[in-house]
């Protein structure tokens, strides 16, 4: 199928871009990479009026400032595997990127359209909510951050108003060194995750002082294990305590039940892959 | 309508475009360069891959307008209608095609990256070959013969650069 017909606006500027934004309103939208949003289009579940094609904008910083690391919106999803900053203090974020899709697609989506597309099992959202990002975004109006315990909303809606859009993602660099992994099972490589799990721990030894734990693809939103998290504080990680912490983790979650998957194995999922997520953080340390 | 100028295999034309039109239907469309397939038209088989660039992308997730004053390449760019670039030598020795709908996706997608490998003198592990072409569905081949004429391609290089 092909799109219905838009009208074309190459931003050259974030002041133009917003102002198209502002000005188009509910009818227009952002285009960055394209890699979820012309296959919406082609497949007429999305017919926006004006698109406003923000590829020309200088938003693919990456950059620290004190204990912030600012990930511009059009950071293209390969660019974390030679992003040095990204490995140290990110493990998990990097260990996401490799199941992004193929590498053409990592060539040109990027992290202002992943998280603004919000699709439920993705993996930026996910490590977003796994860092406690801070997501910025922009309108004529001004800069709103918000958390990204906030943002995602539900599948495919974010907490973005009409006329808004996000300049950048920041996460706090982490005090002490962390440890960190991502795993998922998808159907083929590259597609979209059944279930993804993210973690990061800090650990003295064997001894976890703080774990996190989130998950893509259960629910219509990235979710975060407090009750798994919990539990981990100030125990010795062993394959035992990792399975324990998965099946705390999926008793805390409603999964989904649709074509890809039932709810029942998604939960089998949660246990195996979190339990997986957490070993491969330990090992990492090495 | 937007007047786009892009160059498809060296010839360079200046359009009015409409906006909703994709990159793969005007290449077929108004340069006659048939080489673009369109497999799926929502960026899952590949097929469509072309160089904006050098670079590859896929043509049914990117509007002709957004390609104003590019350079596009198309699988006929590689070895002409003899098929003599190396990577087509080696699908075809190797029996990296059958129907070959699949063919000029998976070589726009692997030309830069057997060109890479060659360059740092590194043999990819049969894995890595995998995930390279994962973007790319074939529906005839079982990808064995496609992941063999990778490799041929590559040690053929390196083994010349030797001598
Ligand atoms: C075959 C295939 C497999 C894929 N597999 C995966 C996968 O496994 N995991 C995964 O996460 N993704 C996957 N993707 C999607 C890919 O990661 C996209 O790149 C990403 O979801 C969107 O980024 P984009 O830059 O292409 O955004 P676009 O497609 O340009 O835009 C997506 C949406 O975000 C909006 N938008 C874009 N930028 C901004 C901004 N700065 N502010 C506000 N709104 C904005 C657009 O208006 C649109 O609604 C896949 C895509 C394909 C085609
Ligand atoms: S036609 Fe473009 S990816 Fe299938
Ligand atoms: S050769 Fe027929 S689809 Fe690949």
């Amino acid at each position: 199928m092909r799109p219905a017909a838009f009208e074309y606006h190459r931003a050259a500027s974030i002041e133009e871009a917003l102002s198209l934004l502002a000005e188009f309103g509910e009818d227009g939208r952002p285009i960055a990479g394209g890699q979820s949003l012309v296959p919406m289009m082609n497949l007429r579940l999305a017919r926006p009026e004006h698109l406003v094609d923000i590829n020309s904008l200088e938003l693919d910083k990456i950059e620290r400032t004190g204990d912030t690391l600012s990930l511009g919106a059009l950071v293209r999803h390969e660019r974390y595997f030679n992003e040095p900053l990204i490995a140290e203090h990110f493990p998990a974020f990097l260990d996401a990127a490799h199941w992004i899709g193929h590498p053409t697609i990592r060539r040109h989506g990027s992290l202002g359209g992943s998280i603004s597309h919000a699709d439920p099992s993705a993996e930026l959202p996910c490590v977003c909510v796994l860092h406690d990002a801070t997501i910025v975004a922009r309108s004529v109006n001004g800069e709103r951050r918000i958390p990204a315990s906030e943002f995602f909303i539900s599948a495919y809606v974010t907490a973005l108003e009409p006329g808004e859009m996000v300049v950048a993602v920041e996460l706090p660099i982490p005090q002490r060194k962390q440890h960190g992994a991502f795993i998922e099972i998808a159907e083929r490589m590259g597609d979209f995750a059944v279930i993804g799990i993210g973690a990061v721990l800090e650990l003295d030894g064997d001894t976890v002082l703080d774990a996190r734990i989130a998950c893509a693809g259960a629910e219509l939103t990235p979710v975060r294990a407090a009750s798994a998290e919990q539990f981990l504080k100030g125990r010795q990680l062993t394959e035992e305590v990792a399975q324990e912490a998965g099946q705390l983790f999926a008793q805390s979650v409603d999964p989904v039940n649709d074509y890809r998957s039932s709810a029942e194995y998604r939960r089998h999922l949660i246990v195996q892959l979190t339990s997986r997520t957490l070993m491969r953080a330990m090992k990492s340390k090495a | 309508m937007t007047q786009t100028t892009l160059t498809v295999n060296g010839q360079t034309r200046t359009l009015e475009v409409e906006p909703r039109r994709l990159l793969a239907d005007i290449i077929r469309t108004e340069f006659d360069v048939s080489g673009v397939h369109i497999g799926c038209a929502h960026g899952v088989c590949g097929c469509c891959t072309v160089h904006i660039d050098g670079i590859p992308r896929l043509s049914c997730l990117t509007f002709a307008v957004q390609c104003d004053g590019k350079e596009i390449n198309t699988v006929e760019s590689l070895g002409g209608f003899d098929a003599t670039h190396v990577l087509q030598q080696a699908f075809k020795s190797e029996h990296g095609l059958q129907c070959g709908y699949c063919t000029p996706g998976f070589l726009m997608t692997l030309a830069p990256y057997v060109e890479k490998k060659v360059a740092n003198g590194e043999m990819p592990s049969d894995e890595e070959i995998r995930e390279a072409i994962s973007g790319n569905i074939c529906r005839c081949t079982g990808y064995h013969g496609i992941v063999a004429a990778v490799r041929k391609a590559i040690s053929n290089q390196l083994e010349g650069q030797q001598a």
